[in-house]
């Protein structure tokens, strides 16, 4: 068995587990049965955190060393950011809609923001597509993933500099606003989908491998037409 | 709909699109192994 399947089935595992806790937690006396929300949709949207942090890791040490492995990890980084982030959303929507009465409202920061930087990585991905050569391309994402990454500690901070309608965080420096069964609930399934996270960057990782190789042995037609050069042209 | 119908739900959704997408990539795998 490869290490990439022995860390999914892991990550599974804890999944499970973390979906087992979730639905034997004790209910807020408010929320009711969607108390049970923040452990879909904190892990996902700390994972899409996560990953546009990796993303600009591997952009910036792209840019100094010029390795496409780095420029590797921000591209599929970037992209299971984005899936986590869409999903962490649907979730906070679904949450939103039950406790304040509404799926989305633009006037408020975290919710604002969040779209931004999901449109922004979105751009991300189109720009990675829309280029065809790997130096030019990995280079130009390499400087918007390095730059990108403003909006985490912008979506993170949000709830602090503008108080609308998404409450501050619950887990501060000076301690947890939740109780110890829901705290240890949540951060079972930060970890388990943490794990998930590392399954799935191998995972695609690989196939960016996989799928260079196979484009570099691709021959494309016009690829033995040299163009002409100046200097061999005489005068006459 | 009940609120554990729509939670339940919302848990269906956010694994299948995880998994979901384990299983893209590992579409993507064999295409790219061809």
């Amino acid at each position: 068995m490869r290490r990439v399947q022995i860390i999914f089935l892991v990550a599974t595992a804890a999944v499970a587990y973390g979906a087992y806790l979730a639905f034997t937690a004790p209910l807020d006396a408010l929320q009711g049965e969607f108390t049970r929300m923040i452990y879909i949709h904190v892990p996902t949207l700390w994972l899409a955190f996560l990953a546009f942090g990796v993303t600009a890791l591997g952009s910036i040490a792209y840019l100094i060393t010029r390795k496409p492995r780095w420029d590797r990890l921000a591209a599929s980084s970037a992209e299971i950011g984005v899936l986590f982030s869409v999903v962490g959303v649907f979730t906070g929507m679904v949450w939103g809609q039950a406790v304040w009465g509404q799926a989305w409202d633009w006037g408020d920061a975290r919710l604002a923001t969040t779209a931004v930087m999901i449109f922004v990585y979105l751009g991300y991905l189109a720009l990675r597509h829309s280029i065809a050569d790997p130096e030019v391309r990995a280079k130009r994402a390499a400087i918007l993933g390095a730059i990108a990454v403003i909006q985490v500690p912008l979506v993170y901070f949000s709830v602090n500099l503008v108080r609308t309608l998404h409450q501050t965080q619950s887990i501060r420096p000076d301690g947890s606003t939740m109780p110890t069964e829901i705290l240890v609930a949540l951060l079972v399934n930060v970890g388990a989908f943490t794990l998930l996270y590392i399954a799935l960057m191998m995972a695609r990782m690989h196939v960016a491998v996989l799928e260079e190789i196979r484009i570099g042995a691709t021959v494309v037609a016009g690829d033995a037409v040299a163009p002409p050069r100046l200097s061999d042209v005489k005068d006459v | 709909m009940s609120d554990a119908m729509i939670v339940a739900g919302t848990y269906a959704v956010v694994y299948g699109a995880t998994f979901g997408y384990a299983v893209y990539l590992h579409w993507r795998r064999k295409r790219a192994e061809q």
